[in-house]
């Protein structure tokens, strides 16, 4: 198959699967489950077939317009567009087994498939009018999976469009003003004109779309849906939703700013004439990195915690991509990925003990599962190491390059956010695997069975794959390297096992043949010294006093002495400001709503009024 | 290339060797200040031996028995990249950031191990050690940020070399306030008095080795000591100079050492919050002040 015909084939069978899948569902589950999964893998196969391919194609005409709707490839797309095929194929095989008792399952895979090409269709878009239809497709899509379970859902999905809305308005207003300006919704024709428009233009048009993208990907003061969203979602829908689609968001940070605006262009804006433009945007990242993180540290449901760590290491993106240096952008983009693995790898860890527990995902109520889900407890040590970023996971390999760039660029303040960040995160993602996996085993769940094999599947097959990207991070790098290219910065070069030697010290395999020689070495000694006596979880030390046998736990307030410091200032304002503000209109609608009364008679007394009010006008000569 | 080798076999060992003796000098100068005799220097050496040969050990499962392997294989994989008195087997694979996050390995290990042993004095002990861990590395990071962005670099070897010239290039000199900030917050991140609560033996029974015995707690031990080895290295690297050859590396951080166990032998212990509210006060600000002189003077 040829280039050209895999990347016209995709779009029509991701979209085309959806509905084949529902139909199927008519027919038989068992069908329906198949076809879900293979029509899943197939833009995957596709997207790996296209490695290193670049093409447009125009697949309709607006004459009306004199304009064409494009899709375009390239490596800026295909590396987006292959992140999301790869999380929604997992999330997929992981849906089979945790939806399985579930209703309206028709339904549910049918709006997988959906939010799935529209995703794989932002990526793709060769011009704006495609983006904002694909950007819409997935949103509302979104809307409706977020409110799948109902219940406390449904408001939290109401909370989720409403913000979405605002963005989508804002992008509206932002398209409009371009096609007006360059005559075109074309993506490079739309560049070409913009590199001749003033700097007050490129920052109206940077500001709308910032608002806009920054809505969807979740940055401080416009991240308040997130955490609703993700923890009422289901699990296999939460890896997706934080794992791709949140990062929409960035995906459109780096067209605005790379593609549509040049970044020399971006370099020279000025917010008010005084505040560099690209600085504020970073410090923006910043403060989303540190107060998300440390919010995640108070919370108990685990959904929560990961959901709070989404819009954390976000905020790492926003700071890689923002300081704009090869570097820096490199990491930015590396993270995003690296984000898209972890996180969703650890909603799937959730969502495999929530399955076999019955729905629990209170931290407080778990503990000791390690001993009867080990492969899950693998996963979820894999996750937690790649959302830290310790050396040999692919999380350290892109924050490394984000801290050194902020280092040699001088910005000492930002990479101290981001490295406090990360202890915030230590603190954070150590409870959560403390509480779930370790500890004492509560007796009730004496009779959890390790996960079925989809689940395992989908958790071991993103554990390799954070092993992978952190052994070998060429691979990756080389694909952003050539985005960087296309961008007009200078790319990295990265070698396969970090960056050249002139950019920095980094080499992964040396840190791997580190690591293991000395794990072989210790391992040697702990062999050679008698072999221990394996003891029953009760048989523990209780200082010289009783040990109860249900509950001998410490999970409950974890950290309560930090909490007792930090507690205080680490609140969600922002939240509550909304809150606020949301019971303040309430008021102002309530009063409204007494001179709209709905009623045709004072309808008509109002037009009757204006027209009053009009006639008047017109007597005096003010028309 | 040989040279290289050589010393990729050789660091290890003298590190453990300059950790056991650094543990047994800490006993007996503790016991000196506390007019007591003391145990012989070699006492630890002993100690280990004797534990990793005792004939009853127990443990509580794969991942009690492999976090401690790699608590202690985490520190010993750290040691390789830090610059050790002309000795930097490893360092042009790894920068100081690189160190940085090795040096995770070590107490993730540690916590694992704690975590599966299935006590919730372990558990106590581990997430008093995090808070504490948070509580300095604030200032520790403030400090450390200041360096690398003084001497332009995040290379340790380089940071090193450019300190090499004469006595007042030493950073204590041209640093003084990040190396005091981390000067005040050394004795929390060796888990020494006053910042001992993580593994306080009577409130929580010694916390993370509650259930460590035998060899378990032999490699506990090493470990304790091997981290003791970093933080020291780390500190005289960055604001001692290093060192000509480990003789003098050696010596500089036994002086560094000797004022840490005097403090731990006359000092109380902190409760949690006290410690976390000193470490983010004092420290944090003399650090913060630090980095933004050395921000205006880089200008």
């Amino acid at each position: 198959m040829s280039g050209q015909t895999a990347f016209t084939l995709i779009l029509p069978i991701a979209f085309g699967s959806a509905a084949v899948v529902y139909l199927s569902g008519k027919i038989s589950a068992a069908l329906r489950n198949f076809l879900a999964v293979f029509f899943a893998a197939v833009p995957l196969v596709l997207l790996t077939a296209l490695y290193g391919y670049t093409g447009k194609i125009v697949y309709y005409d607006l004459s009306f317009l004199n304009q064409s709707l494009i899709l375009r490839i390239d490596a800026f797309a295909w590396y987006f567009a292959s992140a999301v095929a790869l999380i929604d194929f997992l999330a997929i095989v992981f849906s089979l087994r945790y939806m399985e008792d579930k209703k309206q399952l028709d339904f549910y895979y049918f709006a997988m498939l959906l939010v799935n090409a529209g995703m794989l269709g932002i990526v793709l878009s060769g011009d704006l009018l495609s983006f904002f239809m694909f950007w819409e497709i997935m949103s509302w899509i979104t809307y409706l999976l977020i409110s799948y379970k109902g219940g406390k859902a449904v408001a939290a999905a109401l909370k989720y469009m409403i913000m979405s809305i605002m963005g989508s308005c804002a992008m509206l207003l932002a398209l409009g003003s371009l096609y007006s300006t360059c005559g075109t919704f074309d993506i490079s024709g739309v560049a070409e004109g913009m590199s001749s428009a003033t700097p007050g233009y490129r920052l109206f048009i940077l500001l709308l779309m910032i608002f806009s993208f920054g809505i969807k990907n979740a940055i401080v003061p416009v991240h308040v849906w997130l955490p609703d969203a993700h923890s009422e979602a289901v699990s296999p829908f939460s890896a997706v939703l934080s794992g791709v689609l949140v990062r929409m968001g960035i995906y459109g940070f780096l067209l605005v700013m790379f593609v549509l605006v040049r970044w020399n262009a971006v370099l020279e804006l000025r917010i008010l004439g005084l505040l560099d433009f690209h600085l504020v945007f970073c410090w923006i990242g910043a403060i989303t990195i540190v107060v998300p993180t440390f919010i995640a540290l108070l919370q108990d449901d685990a959904k929560r915690l990961l959901a709070w760590h989404g819009i954390g290491q976000g905020g790492y993106m926003v700071l890689g991509i923002g300081l704009g240096t090869s570097m820096g952008i490199a990491g930015g983009v590396f993270h995003t990925l690296n984000h898209a693995t972890y996180i969703a790898l650890l909603f799937m860890v959730v969502g495999a003990v929530e399955y076999r527990t019955n729905g629990v995902r209170d931290l407080n109520e778990l503990g000791g599962l390690a001993k009867k889900m080990p492969i899950t407890f693998i996963g979820g040590l894999t996750g937690i190491l790649g959302l830290i970023g310790v050396p040999l996971t692919n999380g350290f390999v892109s924050k490394w390059l984000i801290y050194k760039s902020l280092v040699m660029n001088e910005r000492p303040l930002l990479a101290f956010a981001a490295l406090i960040g990360t202890w915030g995160t230590i603190l954070s993602v150590f409870k959560f695997l403390h509480h779930i996996f370790l500890g004492q085993l509560p007796q009730k769940y004496n009779n959890v069975k390790e996960a079925p094999f989809s689940m395992r599947f989908s958790i071991i097959t993103l554990s390799l794959v954070i092993f992978l990207f952190g052994i070998f991070p060429g691979l990756p790098l080389t694909v952003i390297s050539a985005m960087l290219d296309s961008f007009g910065i200078i790319p990295l070069n990265p070698t396969l096992f970090g960056v050249p030697s002139t950019l920095g010290e980094l080499n992964t395999i040396t840190i791997l043949a580190a690591v293991l020689a000395m794990m072989v070495i210790g391992y040697a000694v702990f062999a050679w010294a008698r072999k221990a006596r394996r003891t029953d979880q009760f048989d523990s030390y209780g200082a010289g006093a009783y040990v109860p046998v249900n509950r001998y736990q410490y999970s409950v307030r974890f950290y309560e002495r930090a909490y007792e410091v930090i507690g205080p200032y680490i609140r969600d304002r922002i939240d509550e400001f909304y809150i606020w503000f949301v019971e303040k209109a309430e008021g102002f609608f309530d009063t409204a709503r007494k001179i709209y009364t709905g009623n045709v008679n004072s309808s008509t007394a109002y037009i009757v009024f204006l027209l009053a009010v009009l006639v008047i006008l017109k007597m005096w000569g003010r028309f | 290339m040989v040279q290289q080798v050589i010393s990729m076999i050789v660091l290890p060992v003298i590190a453990l060797v300059i950790a056991v003796f650094f543990l047994g000098l800490s006993r007996k100068i503790t016991a000196r200040i506390h007019r007591r005799h003391g145990p012989p220097l070699y006492q630890p050496l002993i100690d280990v031996v004797k534990l990793l040969t005792q004939k009853e050990n127990i443990s509580h499962g794969t991942i009690f028995d492999l976090g401690i392997v790699l608590s202690v294989a985490g520190g010993l994989a750290t040691i390789l990249f830090i610059p050790a008195g002309g000795l930097h087997p490893l360092s042009s694979s790894g920068d100081f950031l690189v160190v940085l996050y090795l040096m995770l390995l070590s107490p993730l290990g540690l916590a694992l191990a704690a975590g599966a042993s299935e006590n919730p004095n372990a558990s106590i002990g581990v997430s008093r050690k995090f808070i504490l861990a948070l509580g300095y590395e604030v200032p520790f990071l403030l400090a450390a940020l200041a360096v690398m962005v003084h001497f332009r670099t995040t290379s340790l070897v380089e940071i090193v070399s450019l300190q090499r010239e004469s006595l007042l290039n030493w950073s204590v000199f041209t640093l003084p306030l990040p190396a005091l900030a981390t000067f005040l917050v050394l004795p929390a991140m060796l888990s020494i008095r006053p910042f001992d609560f993580a593994g306080a033996p009577q409130e929580v029974a010694s916390g993370p080795l509650v259930e460590l015995g035998g060899k378990y707690l032999a490699f506990a031990a090493i470990q304790g000591a091997l981290h003791t080895y970093i933080v020291l290295a780390i500190f005289v690297d960055l604001y001692l100079g290093g060192g000509a050859n480990i003789l003098t590396f050696f010596l500089k951080m036994l002086a560094v050492f000797f004022i840490g166990v005097c403090i731990n032998g006359v000092m109380p212990r902190f409760r949690v919050k006290q410690a976390l509210i000193y470490l983010w006060k004092w420290p944090a600000i003399i650090a913060f002040a630090g980095l933004v002189i050395v921000m205006w003077t880089s200008r």
